[in-house]
Protein backbone atom coordinates (compact mmCIF):
# COMPACT_ATOMS: atom_id res chain seq x y z
CA UNK A 1 0.00 0.00 0.00
CA UNK A 2 1.53 3.33 -1.02
CA UNK A 3 0.96 6.87 0.45
CA UNK A 4 -1.53 7.91 -1.05
CA UNK A 5 -3.61 4.51 -0.94
CA UNK A 6 -2.88 4.39 3.04
CA UNK A 7 -4.82 7.90 2.85
CA UNK A 8 -7.81 6.94 1.10
CA UNK A 9 -8.53 4.52 2.93
CA UNK A 10 -7.63 6.81 6.45
CA UNK A 11 -10.67 8.74 4.99
CA UNK A 12 -12.72 6.87 3.50
CA UNK A 13 -12.80 4.79 6.82
CA UNK A 14 -13.68 7.65 9.28
CA UNK A 15 -16.39 9.03 6.91
CA UNK A 16 -17.76 5.75 7.39
CA UNK A 17 -17.23 5.66 10.81
CA UNK A 18 -18.99 9.62 11.53
CA UNK A 19 -22.18 8.10 9.37
CA UNK A 20 -22.45 5.24 11.32
CA UNK A 21 -22.13 7.23 14.46
CA UNK A 22 -24.59 9.31 14.06
CA UNK A 23 -26.91 6.81 12.67
CA UNK A 24 -26.46 5.37 15.58
CA UNK A 25 -26.92 8.20 18.16
CA UNK A 26 -30.06 9.63 16.39
CA UNK A 27 -31.44 6.33 16.62
CA UNK A 28 -30.59 5.88 20.53
CA UNK A 29 -31.98 9.38 20.64
CA UNK A 30 -35.15 8.49 19.62
CA UNK A 31 -35.75 4.82 20.94
CA UNK A 32 -32.81 4.36 23.30
CA UNK A 33 -34.89 6.53 26.20
CA UNK A 34 -37.72 3.78 25.71
CA UNK A 35 -34.94 0.69 26.15
CA UNK A 36 -35.86 -0.98 28.97
CA UNK A 37 -33.64 -4.21 28.97
CA UNK A 38 -35.01 -5.46 32.11
CA UNK A 39 -38.10 -6.25 29.94
CA UNK A 40 -35.65 -8.67 27.85
CA UNK A 41 -34.14 -10.49 30.83
CA UNK A 42 -38.14 -10.54 32.12
CA UNK A 43 -39.13 -12.88 29.00
CA UNK A 44 -35.40 -14.81 28.81
CA UNK A 45 -36.92 -17.83 28.92
CA UNK A 46 -39.30 -17.38 25.94
CA UNK A 47 -36.25 -16.48 23.70
CA UNK A 48 -33.52 -18.58 25.02
CA UNK A 49 -36.40 -21.71 24.42
CA UNK A 50 -37.00 -19.77 20.83
CA UNK A 51 -33.02 -19.81 20.20
CA UNK A 52 -32.96 -23.60 21.32
CA UNK A 53 -35.47 -24.48 19.11
CA UNK A 54 -34.27 -22.67 16.05
CA UNK A 55 -30.75 -24.29 16.77
CA UNK A 56 -32.58 -27.86 16.27
CA UNK A 57 -34.61 -27.04 13.45
CA UNK A 58 -31.57 -26.09 11.79
CA UNK A 59 -29.81 -28.81 12.94
CA UNK A 60 -32.55 -31.01 11.67
CA UNK A 61 -33.08 -29.21 8.54
CA UNK A 62 -29.52 -29.83 7.71
CA UNK A 63 -29.17 -33.67 8.06
CA UNK A 64 -32.80 -33.64 6.09
CA UNK A 65 -31.92 -31.76 3.20
CA UNK A 66 -28.58 -33.28 2.80
CA UNK A 67 -31.02 -36.75 2.20
CA UNK A 68 -32.84 -35.35 0.18
CA UNK A 69 -30.05 -33.08 -1.69
CA UNK A 70 -28.38 -36.90 -2.78
CA UNK A 71 -32.08 -38.06 -3.51
CA UNK A 72 -32.55 -35.55 -5.92
CA UNK A 73 -29.21 -35.79 -7.32
CA UNK A 74 -29.27 -39.39 -7.92
CA UNK A 75 -33.01 -38.99 -9.05
CA UNK A 76 -31.51 -36.54 -12.18
CA UNK A 77 -29.05 -39.18 -13.14
CA UNK A 78 -31.29 -42.23 -12.75
CA UNK A 79 -30.90 -44.01 -16.14
CA UNK A 80 -35.09 -44.03 -16.15
CA UNK A 81 -36.40 -41.23 -17.87
CA UNK A 82 -39.51 -41.03 -15.75
CA UNK A 83 -37.33 -40.90 -12.33
CA UNK A 84 -35.13 -38.19 -14.66
CA UNK A 85 -38.09 -36.43 -15.83
CA UNK A 86 -40.47 -36.23 -12.69
CA UNK A 87 -37.37 -35.50 -10.49
CA UNK A 88 -36.52 -32.43 -13.20
CA UNK A 89 -40.24 -30.81 -12.85
CA UNK A 90 -40.28 -31.16 -8.84
CA UNK A 91 -37.02 -29.13 -8.52
CA UNK A 92 -38.58 -26.66 -10.67
CA UNK A 93 -41.37 -26.40 -9.00
CA UNK A 94 -39.50 -26.26 -5.80
CA UNK A 95 -36.99 -23.53 -6.89
CA UNK A 96 -39.05 -21.13 -8.91
CA UNK A 97 -41.96 -20.62 -5.47
CA UNK A 98 -41.28 -18.56 -2.59
CA UNK A 99 -40.04 -20.67 0.41
CA UNK A 100 -42.96 -18.68 2.49
CA UNK A 101 -45.87 -20.35 -0.23
CA UNK A 102 -44.40 -23.80 0.35
CA UNK A 103 -44.69 -23.95 3.97
CA UNK A 104 -48.24 -22.23 3.97
CA UNK A 105 -49.10 -24.97 0.86
CA UNK A 106 -47.43 -27.63 2.30
CA UNK A 107 -48.57 -27.32 5.91
CA UNK A 108 -52.24 -26.30 5.36
CA UNK A 109 -52.84 -28.21 2.03
CA UNK A 110 -50.63 -31.08 1.57
CA UNK A 111 -49.50 -32.05 5.31
CA UNK A 112 -51.77 -30.98 8.06
CA UNK A 113 -54.98 -33.07 6.95
CA UNK A 114 -52.69 -36.50 6.54
CA UNK A 115 -50.95 -35.98 9.54
CA UNK A 116 -51.58 -33.59 12.00
CA UNK A 117 -53.97 -35.64 14.01
CA UNK A 118 -52.10 -38.89 13.63
CA UNK A 119 -49.06 -37.38 14.91
CA UNK A 120 -51.02 -35.51 17.39
CA UNK A 121 -51.98 -38.36 18.62
CA UNK A 122 -48.33 -39.41 19.61
CA UNK A 123 -48.21 -36.52 21.66
CA UNK A 124 -45.94 -34.90 18.61
CA UNK A 125 -45.23 -31.30 17.67
CA UNK A 126 -47.04 -31.60 14.01
CA UNK A 127 -46.11 -27.81 13.22
CA UNK A 128 -42.46 -28.36 14.01
CA UNK A 129 -42.23 -31.85 11.80
CA UNK A 130 -43.83 -31.08 8.71
CA UNK A 131 -41.91 -27.37 9.20
CA UNK A 132 -38.60 -29.52 9.97
CA UNK A 133 -39.70 -31.91 6.81
CA UNK A 134 -40.75 -28.77 4.27
CA UNK A 135 -37.50 -27.02 5.06
CA UNK A 136 -35.51 -29.97 4.92
CA UNK A 137 -36.72 -30.56 0.48
CA UNK A 138 -37.19 -27.09 0.25
CA UNK A 139 -33.18 -26.47 0.98
CA UNK A 140 -32.21 -30.13 -0.36
CA UNK A 141 -33.75 -29.15 -3.65
CA UNK A 142 -30.82 -26.21 -3.72
CA UNK A 143 -28.61 -28.92 -2.39
CA UNK A 144 -29.31 -31.63 -5.14
CA UNK A 145 -28.84 -29.20 -7.90
CA UNK A 146 -25.06 -28.45 -5.89
CA UNK A 147 -23.81 -31.71 -5.81
CA UNK A 148 -25.01 -32.19 -9.12
CA UNK A 149 -22.72 -29.81 -10.35
CA UNK A 150 -20.26 -31.08 -8.02
CA UNK A 151 -20.58 -34.58 -9.51
CA UNK A 152 -20.79 -33.82 -13.09
CA UNK A 153 -17.67 -31.42 -12.80
CA UNK A 154 -15.59 -34.81 -12.09
CA UNK A 155 -13.87 -35.82 -15.53
CA UNK A 156 -15.04 -38.45 -17.79
CA UNK A 157 -12.07 -40.50 -17.09
CA UNK A 158 -12.06 -40.56 -13.49
CA UNK A 159 -15.69 -42.86 -13.94
CA UNK A 160 -13.89 -44.66 -16.89
CA UNK A 161 -10.76 -45.50 -14.24
CA UNK A 162 -13.07 -45.96 -11.82
CA UNK A 163 -14.79 -48.43 -13.67
CA UNK A 164 -11.82 -50.39 -15.09
CA UNK A 165 -10.43 -51.12 -11.43
CA UNK A 166 -13.63 -53.02 -11.03
CA UNK A 167 -15.62 -51.29 -8.69
CA UNK A 168 -19.17 -51.28 -8.76
CA UNK A 169 -21.84 -48.42 -9.54
CA UNK A 170 -21.84 -47.92 -6.23
CA UNK A 171 -18.31 -47.71 -4.76
CA UNK A 172 -17.16 -46.22 -7.94
CA UNK A 173 -19.62 -42.87 -6.30
CA UNK A 174 -18.14 -43.43 -2.55
CA UNK A 175 -14.50 -44.01 -2.93
CA UNK A 176 -14.10 -41.95 -6.15
CA UNK A 177 -16.46 -39.27 -7.22
CA UNK A 178 -17.79 -38.63 -3.82
CA UNK A 179 -14.46 -37.42 -2.08
CA UNK A 180 -13.47 -35.23 -5.00
CA UNK A 181 -16.92 -33.70 -5.93
CA UNK A 182 -17.71 -33.02 -2.13
CA UNK A 183 -14.46 -30.91 -1.98
CA UNK A 184 -15.53 -28.41 -4.94
CA UNK A 185 -18.66 -27.62 -3.27
CA UNK A 186 -18.64 -27.81 0.16
CA UNK A 187 -17.86 -23.95 0.36
CA UNK A 188 -21.31 -23.25 -1.58
CA UNK A 189 -23.27 -26.22 0.43
CA UNK A 190 -21.48 -24.43 3.75
CA UNK A 191 -23.43 -21.26 1.73
CA UNK A 192 -26.55 -23.02 1.57
CA UNK A 193 -26.44 -24.05 5.39
CA UNK A 194 -26.12 -20.42 6.42
CA UNK A 195 -29.34 -19.62 4.13
CA UNK A 196 -31.31 -23.03 5.65
CA UNK A 197 -30.74 -21.35 9.49
CA UNK A 198 -31.65 -17.69 8.06
CA UNK A 199 -35.12 -19.32 6.32
CA UNK A 200 -35.78 -21.18 9.57
CA UNK A 201 -37.42 -18.14 10.49
CA UNK A 202 -39.73 -18.21 7.96
CA UNK A 203 -41.49 -21.71 10.06
CA UNK A 204 -42.99 -18.75 12.33
CA UNK A 205 -45.89 -18.83 9.54
CA UNK A 206 -47.22 -21.79 10.56
CA UNK A 207 -46.93 -21.31 14.19
CA UNK A 208 -44.16 -23.17 15.15
CA UNK A 209 -41.94 -21.26 18.41
CA UNK A 210 -39.14 -20.67 17.31
CA UNK A 211 -37.13 -17.78 18.00
CA UNK A 212 -38.34 -15.09 15.39
CA UNK A 213 -41.99 -16.45 16.66
CA UNK A 214 -40.86 -16.54 20.15
CA UNK A 215 -39.04 -12.75 19.87
CA UNK A 216 -41.87 -11.13 17.82
CA UNK A 217 -44.33 -12.86 20.67
CA UNK A 218 -42.34 -11.19 23.25
CA UNK A 219 -42.13 -8.01 21.40
CA UNK A 220 -45.92 -7.32 21.34
CA UNK A 221 -46.81 -8.15 24.52
CA UNK A 222 -43.79 -6.32 26.18
CA UNK A 223 -43.90 -3.34 23.59
CA UNK A 224 -39.62 -3.77 23.05
CA UNK A 225 -38.26 -1.92 20.81
CA UNK A 226 -34.32 -2.53 20.42
CA UNK A 227 -34.24 -4.29 23.73
CA UNK A 228 -36.24 -7.04 21.10
CA UNK A 229 -34.89 -6.50 18.24
CA UNK A 230 -30.86 -6.85 18.56
CA UNK A 231 -30.96 -10.12 20.68
CA UNK A 232 -33.25 -11.54 17.55
CA UNK A 233 -30.48 -10.32 14.73
CA UNK A 234 -27.35 -11.33 17.70
CA UNK A 235 -29.39 -14.39 17.94
CA UNK A 236 -29.47 -15.43 14.31
CA UNK A 237 -25.86 -13.99 14.31
CA UNK A 238 -24.07 -16.32 16.73
CA UNK A 239 -25.68 -19.48 14.18
CA UNK A 240 -25.06 -18.37 11.34
CA UNK A 241 -21.23 -16.82 11.79
CA UNK A 242 -19.52 -20.36 12.80
CA UNK A 243 -21.02 -21.34 9.36
CA UNK A 244 -20.04 -18.52 7.23
CA UNK A 245 -16.79 -18.86 8.84
CA UNK A 246 -16.44 -22.25 7.92
CA UNK A 247 -16.95 -21.96 4.35
CA UNK A 248 -14.31 -18.77 4.06
CA UNK A 249 -11.77 -21.17 5.90
CA UNK A 250 -13.04 -24.41 3.70
CA UNK A 251 -12.58 -22.16 0.13
CA UNK A 252 -9.34 -21.14 1.18
CA UNK A 253 -7.93 -24.50 2.42
CA UNK A 254 -9.57 -26.39 -0.78
CA UNK A 255 -7.99 -23.35 -3.27
CA UNK A 256 -5.04 -23.99 -2.15
CA UNK A 257 -4.72 -27.70 -2.63
CA UNK A 258 -5.41 -27.62 -6.12
CA UNK B 1 -3.52 -65.92 -24.46
CA UNK B 2 -6.07 -67.04 -27.30
CA UNK B 3 -8.37 -64.14 -28.73
CA UNK B 4 -11.72 -64.75 -30.93
CA UNK B 5 -12.87 -62.15 -32.66
CA UNK B 6 -16.51 -62.35 -35.12
CA UNK B 7 -17.90 -59.74 -36.66
CA UNK B 8 -17.55 -56.84 -34.24
CA UNK B 9 -19.78 -53.86 -34.52
CA UNK B 10 -19.82 -50.35 -32.32
CA UNK B 11 -21.02 -47.18 -33.35
CA UNK B 12 -21.41 -43.74 -31.87
CA UNK B 13 -24.37 -41.92 -33.67
CA UNK B 14 -23.25 -42.04 -36.95
CA UNK B 15 -19.34 -43.37 -36.67
CA UNK B 16 -19.01 -46.67 -36.81
CA UNK B 17 -15.56 -46.77 -34.74
CA UNK B 18 -15.81 -51.11 -35.33
CA UNK B 19 -17.57 -52.16 -38.27
CA UNK B 20 -17.72 -56.05 -38.68
CA UNK B 21 -14.34 -56.45 -37.24
CA UNK B 22 -13.01 -59.84 -37.15
CA UNK B 23 -9.59 -61.01 -35.62
CA UNK B 24 -7.96 -64.62 -34.66
CA UNK B 25 -4.75 -64.84 -32.54
CA UNK B 26 -4.06 -68.46 -31.87
CA UNK B 27 -1.43 -67.79 -29.37
CA UNK B 28 -0.01 -64.62 -28.45
CA UNK B 29 1.58 -63.13 -25.56
CA UNK B 30 1.79 -59.41 -26.99
CA UNK B 31 -0.78 -58.50 -29.17
CA UNK B 32 -0.41 -54.53 -30.29
CA UNK B 33 -2.62 -52.18 -31.99
CA UNK B 34 -1.44 -49.97 -34.48
CA UNK B 35 -3.41 -47.79 -37.25
CA UNK B 36 -4.20 -44.28 -37.79
CA UNK B 37 -5.85 -42.30 -35.12
CA UNK B 38 -9.59 -42.81 -35.37
CA UNK B 39 -9.14 -45.99 -37.30
CA UNK B 40 -10.82 -48.36 -33.78
CA UNK B 41 -7.70 -48.94 -31.98
CA UNK B 42 -9.09 -47.56 -28.45
CA UNK B 43 -12.68 -48.49 -29.22
CA UNK B 44 -11.62 -52.27 -30.05
CA UNK B 45 -9.50 -51.84 -26.56
CA UNK B 46 -12.52 -51.08 -25.13
CA UNK B 47 -14.61 -53.83 -26.08
CA UNK B 48 -11.80 -56.49 -25.73
CA UNK B 49 -11.47 -54.92 -21.89
CA UNK B 50 -15.15 -54.82 -20.98
CA UNK B 51 -15.86 -51.17 -20.71
CA UNK B 52 -18.44 -51.16 -23.60
CA UNK B 53 -20.35 -53.36 -25.14
CA UNK B 54 -20.46 -53.78 -29.13
CA UNK B 55 -24.33 -53.35 -30.74
CA UNK B 56 -23.39 -56.57 -32.78
CA UNK B 57 -20.61 -59.55 -32.69
CA UNK B 58 -18.87 -61.91 -30.18
CA UNK B 59 -15.97 -61.69 -28.65
CA UNK B 60 -13.67 -64.67 -27.05
CA UNK B 61 -10.63 -64.56 -25.07
CA UNK B 62 -9.00 -67.74 -23.69
CA UNK B 63 -12.37 -70.20 -25.13
CA UNK B 64 -14.58 -67.74 -22.96
CA UNK B 65 -16.92 -65.87 -24.72
CA UNK B 66 -17.87 -62.28 -23.16
CA UNK B 67 -21.03 -61.71 -21.74
CA UNK B 68 -22.78 -58.59 -22.47
CA UNK B 69 -24.74 -58.44 -18.97
CA UNK B 70 -23.62 -55.94 -16.61
CA UNK B 71 -22.49 -57.82 -13.66
CA UNK B 72 -20.69 -60.20 -15.73
CA UNK B 73 -18.84 -57.60 -17.43
CA UNK B 74 -17.81 -55.88 -14.00
CA UNK B 75 -16.58 -59.43 -13.04
CA UNK B 76 -14.42 -59.81 -16.30
CA UNK B 77 -13.04 -55.99 -15.73
CA UNK B 78 -12.05 -57.15 -12.31
CA UNK B 79 -9.92 -60.11 -13.36
CA UNK B 80 -8.50 -58.28 -16.08
CA UNK B 81 -6.17 -54.93 -15.60
CA UNK B 82 -6.49 -51.78 -18.09
CA UNK B 83 -4.41 -48.61 -18.36
CA UNK B 84 -5.55 -45.29 -19.87
CA UNK B 85 -3.56 -42.57 -22.30
CA UNK B 86 -3.51 -40.65 -19.02
CA UNK B 87 -5.45 -39.23 -16.05
CA UNK B 88 -5.41 -42.88 -14.48
CA UNK B 89 -4.77 -42.19 -10.99
CA UNK B 90 -7.02 -40.99 -8.15
CA UNK B 91 -5.84 -37.64 -7.57
CA UNK B 92 -7.17 -37.44 -3.66
CA UNK B 93 -5.14 -40.30 -3.18
CA UNK B 94 -1.60 -40.91 -2.78
CA UNK B 95 -0.02 -43.17 -4.61
CA UNK B 96 -0.01 -45.84 -2.07
CA UNK B 97 -3.63 -45.78 -1.83
CA UNK B 98 -4.31 -45.91 -5.27
CA UNK B 99 -2.96 -49.51 -5.50
CA UNK B 100 -4.40 -50.18 -1.75
CA UNK B 101 -8.09 -49.09 -2.53
CA UNK B 102 -9.34 -51.50 -5.43
CA UNK B 103 -6.93 -54.27 -3.51
CA UNK B 104 -9.40 -53.99 -0.66
CA UNK B 105 -12.93 -52.69 -1.63
CA UNK B 106 -12.86 -54.95 -5.29
CA UNK B 107 -10.53 -57.89 -4.30
CA UNK B 108 -11.64 -58.23 -0.78
CA UNK B 109 -7.91 -58.22 1.04
CA UNK B 110 -7.86 -56.78 4.58
CA UNK B 111 -6.65 -53.18 4.79
CA UNK B 112 -3.02 -53.97 6.17
CA UNK B 113 -3.00 -56.93 3.95
CA UNK B 114 -3.82 -54.25 0.83
CA UNK B 115 -1.20 -51.60 2.12
CA UNK B 116 1.55 -54.29 2.13
CA UNK B 117 0.52 -55.59 -1.60
CA UNK B 118 0.46 -52.15 -2.62
CA UNK B 119 4.38 -51.46 -1.14
CA UNK B 120 4.86 -54.65 -3.32
CA UNK B 121 3.78 -53.70 -6.37
CA UNK B 122 5.51 -49.96 -6.30
CA UNK B 123 8.75 -51.91 -5.13
CA UNK B 124 8.59 -54.37 -8.15
CA UNK B 125 8.89 -51.06 -10.48
CA UNK B 126 11.39 -48.73 -8.18
CA UNK B 127 8.31 -46.65 -7.12
CA UNK B 128 8.24 -47.02 -3.42
CA UNK B 129 9.96 -43.33 -3.18
CA UNK B 130 7.03 -41.95 -4.34
CA UNK B 131 4.45 -43.84 -2.30
CA UNK B 132 3.47 -41.24 -0.06
CA UNK B 133 2.80 -38.89 -3.20
CA UNK B 134 -0.51 -37.45 -4.70
CA UNK B 135 -0.55 -37.73 -8.29
CA UNK B 136 -0.16 -33.93 -8.78
CA UNK B 137 3.38 -34.69 -7.07
CA UNK B 138 4.45 -37.01 -9.85
CA UNK B 139 6.09 -36.73 -13.17
CA UNK B 140 3.78 -38.14 -16.17
CA UNK B 141 5.57 -41.09 -16.59
CA UNK B 142 5.77 -41.67 -13.41
CA UNK B 143 1.82 -41.47 -13.24
CA UNK B 144 1.40 -43.98 -15.75
CA UNK B 145 3.94 -46.07 -14.23
CA UNK B 146 1.88 -46.45 -10.80
CA UNK B 147 -1.12 -46.62 -13.21
CA UNK B 148 0.57 -50.55 -14.42
CA UNK B 149 1.51 -51.30 -11.13
CA UNK B 150 -2.12 -50.55 -9.84
CA UNK B 151 -3.13 -52.03 -13.03
CA UNK B 152 -1.02 -55.75 -11.87
CA UNK B 153 -0.95 -55.29 -8.26
CA UNK B 154 -4.36 -58.45 -8.54
CA UNK B 155 -1.83 -60.00 -11.42
CA UNK B 156 -4.21 -59.93 -14.29
CA UNK B 157 -4.72 -63.14 -16.90
CA UNK B 158 -4.92 -59.88 -19.26
CA UNK B 159 -3.94 -56.05 -19.39
CA UNK B 160 -4.84 -53.75 -21.70
CA UNK B 161 -3.05 -50.67 -22.15
CA UNK B 162 -4.78 -47.80 -24.92
CA UNK B 163 -1.71 -45.75 -26.32
CA UNK B 164 0.05 -45.87 -22.49
CA UNK B 165 2.57 -43.17 -23.84
CA UNK B 166 0.80 -40.97 -25.95
CA UNK B 167 0.74 -37.89 -23.54
CA UNK B 168 4.42 -38.01 -22.60
CA UNK B 169 7.89 -36.69 -23.83
CA UNK B 170 10.55 -38.93 -25.38
CA UNK B 171 12.48 -39.52 -21.98
CA UNK B 172 9.07 -40.77 -20.19
CA UNK B 173 7.86 -42.83 -22.66
CA UNK B 174 11.38 -44.75 -22.60
CA UNK B 175 10.93 -45.25 -19.12
CA UNK B 176 7.64 -47.11 -19.40
CA UNK B 177 7.90 -48.77 -22.31
CA UNK B 178 10.93 -50.33 -20.52
CA UNK B 179 8.56 -51.24 -17.88
CA UNK B 180 5.97 -52.61 -19.83
CA UNK B 181 8.80 -54.80 -22.16
CA UNK B 182 9.59 -56.14 -18.10
CA UNK B 183 6.19 -56.92 -17.65
CA UNK B 184 5.87 -59.16 -20.86
CA UNK B 185 9.00 -60.90 -20.54
CA UNK B 186 7.74 -62.14 -17.33
CA UNK B 187 4.76 -63.58 -19.03
CA UNK B 188 2.24 -60.72 -18.45
CA UNK B 189 -0.14 -61.53 -21.46
CA UNK B 190 -1.28 -57.83 -23.20
CA UNK B 191 -2.99 -56.34 -25.35
CA UNK B 192 -1.97 -52.47 -26.13
CA UNK B 193 -2.05 -49.97 -28.41
CA UNK B 194 0.62 -47.57 -29.48
CA UNK B 195 2.15 -45.25 -32.08
CA UNK B 196 5.99 -46.38 -31.23
CA UNK B 197 6.74 -48.58 -33.89
CA UNK B 198 9.97 -49.67 -32.83
CA UNK B 199 8.47 -50.54 -29.27
CA UNK B 200 5.51 -52.78 -31.47
CA UNK B 201 8.53 -54.49 -33.32
CA UNK B 202 10.35 -55.31 -30.02
CA UNK B 203 7.44 -56.58 -28.04
CA UNK B 204 4.94 -58.01 -29.90
CA UNK B 205 4.07 -61.52 -30.72
CA UNK B 206 1.27 -60.49 -33.54
CA UNK B 207 0.99 -56.86 -35.07
CA UNK B 208 -3.03 -55.90 -36.07
CA UNK B 209 -2.92 -53.22 -38.05
CA UNK B 210 -6.44 -51.37 -37.43
CA UNK B 211 -8.18 -49.00 -39.78
CA UNK B 212 -11.67 -47.72 -40.79
CA UNK B 213 -12.82 -50.53 -38.44
CA UNK B 214 -11.55 -53.52 -39.46
CA UNK B 215 -8.45 -55.14 -39.50
CA UNK B 216 -6.56 -54.90 -42.69
CA UNK B 217 -3.87 -56.97 -41.19
CA UNK B 218 -2.55 -59.44 -38.91
CA UNK B 219 0.98 -60.91 -38.44
CA UNK B 220 4.06 -61.53 -36.31
CA UNK B 221 5.90 -57.86 -36.50
CA UNK B 222 9.05 -59.17 -38.39
CA UNK B 223 6.64 -59.82 -41.43
CA UNK B 224 4.47 -56.75 -41.29
CA UNK B 225 6.68 -54.40 -40.73
CA UNK B 226 9.22 -55.46 -43.47
CA UNK B 227 6.48 -56.26 -45.98
CA UNK B 228 2.95 -55.37 -45.28
CA UNK B 229 0.50 -56.93 -47.47
CA UNK B 230 -2.25 -54.47 -47.02
CA UNK B 231 -1.76 -51.57 -49.31
CA UNK B 232 -3.11 -48.98 -46.44
CA UNK B 233 -1.08 -50.60 -43.97
CA UNK B 234 2.15 -50.30 -46.82
CA UNK B 235 1.21 -46.38 -47.02
CA UNK B 236 0.53 -46.02 -43.19
CA UNK B 237 3.82 -47.52 -42.64
CA UNK B 238 6.02 -45.34 -45.08
CA UNK B 239 4.14 -42.20 -43.25
CA UNK B 240 5.55 -42.91 -40.13
CA UNK B 241 8.65 -44.63 -40.94
CA UNK B 242 10.10 -41.72 -43.40
CA UNK B 243 11.04 -39.27 -39.67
Amino acid sequence: MNRRQLFANVLVAMILAVVFAWLCTSLFAVLGKQADWSKTWEYREALWNGWLVTLGISFAALIGSIFFGLLFMLGQRSHLVVVRCTCRAFLEFVRDTPLLVHLLFGYFVIFAPLLARPLGEHGLDDKLIIGVLLLSVFEGAYLGEILRGGVESIPRTQWESARAVGFSPFQVYRYVIFPQALRRVLPAMAGLFVSLIKDSSLLSVIGVAEYFYNTRNVISRSYAGLEGYIPLAVGYLILTLPVAWLSHWLEKRFRHET
Amino acid sequence: MKLEVTQLTKCYGKTRAADGLSLSVGAARVLVLIGPSGGGKSTLLRLLGGLETADEGIIEINGQRLSTEVSALQAYRRKNGFLFQQFNLFPHLTARHNIALPLEKVHGHPPAEALVLAEQALDRFNLLDHADKLPAQLSGGQQQRVGIARAVAHQPEVLFLDEPTSALDPEMTAEVLELIQELAEAGQDIILSTHEMGFARAVADQVAFVAAGKIEELSPPAGLFAAPKSALCQRFLSRVMRY
